[in-house]
């Protein structure tokens, strides 16, 4: 993805790894290489200073991995989970604003 | 670079030129569009190709192209679509005979548009899969359009027996 | 009478599909599953991929993949939207979004499902070819044609002759940009046909055959532009002709540098309307128009493939409508808003609203998709009809059965009385769904659809056409509404620019912007007091736009920031 939007962050802060999946499109956070989460709860929280090597590893690994578009999304800096300082990222991590069944954790528990 | 016609690789007989190249006496080649007085002052009965920009205008060949054996056109990215429209013109406008070869970055998935548009040689970009492009090929039985190649309509259809 | 009418043998209101074009649409699906392999086997790469996906409708949004599957003209027949009732179902969360080009989007499709997915739309003659892409759109097309009274000519026959000619053309599958099409038999704009990249209205030619009108450069997005009348004459015989010298004249020369400018609209203005009139000419006059010449007998072939409804209304259809107005109010508040005068004695058509008060525009559950098909099967010949509005329409029901069709809709959620009315508002799907949005479109509509729920305020207020997009591409065709909302980022955050005097239709004209976006908490407030304005301002029966045309911005902009 080339969008603009992807690749606003601030010096200072921290971010976290998203991409979608290949096969079925779903928004997924890196909770490690080349290890995947459908909620943002279990992403790993990546300084802003070691953030584009790491945007970098995982893009690499992207077609192994069955991912697309992996880029890095800056969080609140004071809250205990990763919550994104925007709204469109809000809404990739928690689901459409309109459905509020639709969240990554009730399609999760949906499939469980 | 392999070269495609038919759905299968042939030989190329063709040297292509590019801005500096040495412009060889006898010979086919394919010299650049700005390089195409120098390749007419070859000796008569030598085959001259030329290869065009994206964005050159098919009238400006009207008076050489029955010197021409071949004219290039070129997919600088697969989605920019100008040399269909110039093959079409070459055939449709000035009912060019020769070879048209598309070059550059054209996607076995446009096998068939060059086809209907007048291409004849498909220059394979790097890394094709001349099996992908086989396979392109004979995939498609049916068009709604009329096309150069002159078709079968199907009845009063605008369908056309590929 | 029976319950159910018989099946007819070709489809009513579109183009029904022979052996011919199932092998076609055949073919495609197979070609579209071998490109998904190759992508998952990683042969493909994704820059190769997208605009393969995207020329069979598939994006890749912000949830997931959405499926954009063509309704060519906007009319299905029963069985396709049992179909598409089907897939939503099985492959996607029980609803689908009809869009504002007469399309249906499901958005949590999975790529490894769309093969199968395309196999069973082409069961049903349906595909989502061309839904995307930089070559010509679906073809639209006015959602009372064929039954509106104040119709010239049925223009559905032409807009199937388009949607082949466009299918897969050889030419012009690489544009510089997208292109969309749509065609009007009626002097009353219902398809904007000013507002796209080319627009076509048919009328009698005085030979007694058709001709068009032509319009070209229209369109929203970044630069909104009207359209140019280009020429009033053109014949059928010529129309395929004119179209690839306009098309191709655009292929030559339309910009590829930069994204904003290379639809057509831009090469017109830049061109001049006669310096591109010019280029058209020369292209068509150079042609070989014995080949693209369309004769009669294509016309006449492919209008044979039509189904034609077999219209019979008892002598006192009318009278038993009349009757049941009376005897229910809210029935008779519904016939006022949500039909629209038939060409047949005792007909009338029915608009479906899919904008429930507080709802979301344009989506209807699989549960609604299939009543929806059953009213169609026993009140209007199997057809529906998709609106640019994102309603639904059932085209021929006789009036003495109005009353049942009605009751069965408001059963399921989809009586809402507010067709053309400040309820009826156009929507995007917004950053909820779209990758490319700047802000949420769908709860500014909702709660504007709960802000103005009661029917009374609705006719009070009258006809109000409020048009909302999430980003600058103006999906949700916020330059074309009396009311347009513009959703823009600030830094994140959600902001909405609300435009005035927009209209899409024979008098077509861009909105002006009002003033400074408003925060998103403060924009439904705002558009109650610009309503508030208009109450008190407007003069006899005028609607909001002529209110606006007469006074202008000024005292509306005071209305909204004087508070503020």
């Amino acid at each position: 993805m080339s969008d603009v939007r992807n690749n606003r962050r601030e010096a200072g802060g921290s971010s976290v790894i998203t991409a979608n999946r290949l096969l079925d499109g779903r928004i997924v956070w890196q909770v490690g290489e080349a290890a995947w989460s459908t909620l943002i709860d279990d992403a790993r929280i990546i300084p802003n200073t070691q953030i584009e090597a790491a945007i970098a590893q995982a893009t690499a690994r992207q077609q192994e991995d069955g991912l697309v578009g992996v880029y890095g999304v800056q969080i609140e800096s004071d809250d205990a989970t990763p919550t994104p300082v925007t709204v469109r990222e809000r809404i990739r991590a928690f689901g459409p604003t309109v459905h509020p069944d639709f969240t990554p954790a009730a399609e999760l528990e949906a499939h469980a | 670079m392999p070269l495609l016609e038919n759905g299968r690789l042939v030989p190329d007989p063709w040297t292509t030129l590019d801005q500096d190249a040495f412009l060889p006496a006898a010979g086919p080649v394919i010299v650049p569009l700005s390089r195409l007085e120098e390749g007419l002052a070859r000796p008569p009965g030598e085959q001259l190709g030329v290869a065009l920009p994206p964005d050159a205008e098919i009238a400006t060949l009207r008076t050489v192209l029955p010197r021409l054996s071949l004219v290039a056109v070129t997919f600088p990215i697969f989605r920019d679509g100008r040399a269909f429209s110039q093959a079409r013109a070459l055939r449709e406008h000035l009912h060019f005979a020769g070879e048209i070869r598309a070059t550059g970055k054209p996607l076995p998935d446009q096998y068939e548009f060059l086809l209907r548009c007048g291409v004849s040689t498909v220059a394979l970009p790097a890394g094709s899969d001349p099996q992908v492009w086989a396979r392109a090929h004979t995939r498609f039985r049916t068009a709604y359009q009329p096309s150069v190649r002159g078709e079968r309509a199907e009845g009063a259809t605008l369908r056309r027996v590929l | 009478m029976p319950d159910t009418l018989p099946a007819p043998a070709l489809p009513i209101g579109h183009y029904g599909y022979d052996q011919v074009d199932r092998a076609f649409l055949a073919d495609r699906v197979e070609q579209f599953r071998d490109q998904v392999a190759r992508r998952i086997a990683g042969t493909l790469s994704e820059d190769e991929f997208k605009p393969l996906r995207l020329m069979n409708g598939l994006y890749l949004q912000l949830h997931a993949y959405m499926l954009r599957i063509a309704v060519p003209y906007g009319v299905l027949d029963s069985r396709q939207l049992r179909e598409l009732a089907h897939i939503a179902r099985t492959y996607d969360r029980d609803y689908g979004h009809f869009t504002t080009r007469q399309n249906l989007q499901f958005n949590w499709i999975r790529l490894e499902d769309t093969p199968d997915i395309l196999a069973r739309l082409a069961d049903v003659d349906m595909h989502a070819i061309q839904t995307s892409g930089n070559c010509i759109r679906n073809v639209t097309c006015d959602q009372f044609a064929g039954a509106a009274q104040d119709e010239l000519v049925d223009p559905r026959v032409h807009a199937e002759i388009l949607r082949q000619w466009s299918t897969l053309h050889p030419e012009f599958t690489f544009l510089p940009r997208k292109f969309k099409i749509a065609i009007s038999g009626s002097p009353n704009d219902r398809v904007a046909a000013r507002f796209h990249d080319i627009g076509l209205v048919a009328k009698p030619a005085p030979d007694g055959g058709t001709q068009f009108d032509v319009f070209v450069g229209g369109g929203m997005g970044r630069t909104p532009i009207v359209g140019v009348h280009l020429r009033d004459d053109l014949p059928e015989e010529d129309l395929l002709a004119y179209l690839e010298a306009m098309v191709r004249v655009y292929n030559e020369y339309g910009r590829r540098d930069n994204i904003y400018k290379a639809r057509i609209k831009i090469l017109v203005q830049a061109l001049g309307t006669e310096g591109y009139r010019q280029k058209v000419d020369a292209e068509f006059a150079a042609m070989n128009r014995a080949r693209y010449r369309l004769p009669p007998e294509t016309v006449a072939a492919i209008r044979a493939r039509f189904g034609t409804p077999d219209l019979h209304a008892p002598d006192d259809a009318a009278a038993q409508l009349d009757r049941a107005r009376r005897a229910d109010p809210v029935f008779d508040r519904w016939v006022r808003t949500n039909t629209h005068p038939h060409r047949a004695p005792g007909y009338i058509s029915a608009v479906i609203s899919l904008k429930p008060a507080g709802g979301i525009p344009g989506d209807a559950t699989s549960a609604q998709m299939d009543l929806v098909a059953d009213l169609a099967d026993r009140h209007a010949f199997g057809e529906i009809r998709v609106t640019h509005m994102q309603n639904l329409v059932l085209g021929h029901v006789r009036q003495d059965e109005l009353h049942v069709v009605w009751q069965a809709l408001r059963g399921a959620g989809l009586a809402s009385a507010n067709i053309g009315l400040i309820g009826d508002i156009i929507a995007c799907p917004g950053l909820d769904y779209c990758a490319l949005a700047n802000a949420r479109s769908i709860p500014i509509a909702q709660k504007l659809g709960a802000r103005f729920a009661s029917p009374e305020l609705q006719e009070t207020i009258g006809p109000i056409e409020i048009k909302i997009s999430g980003c600058i591409n103006a999906c949700g065709h916020h330059h074309a509404g009396h009311i347009g909302i513009l959703g823009v980022d600030k830094k994140g955050e959600e902001y909405f620019q609300l435009t005035l005097g927009g209209s899409p239709g024979s008098d077509a004209s861009v909105g002006q912007i009002l003033g400074p976006a408003l925060p998103e908490d403060a924009t439904v407030d705002a558009i109650a007091r610009l309503v508030d304005a208009y109450l008190v301002h407007r003069a006899g029966g005028e609607r909001f736009l002529d209110t606006y045309r007469r006074l202008g911005a000024a005292l509306f902009k005071d209305a909204v920031y004087a508070t503020a």
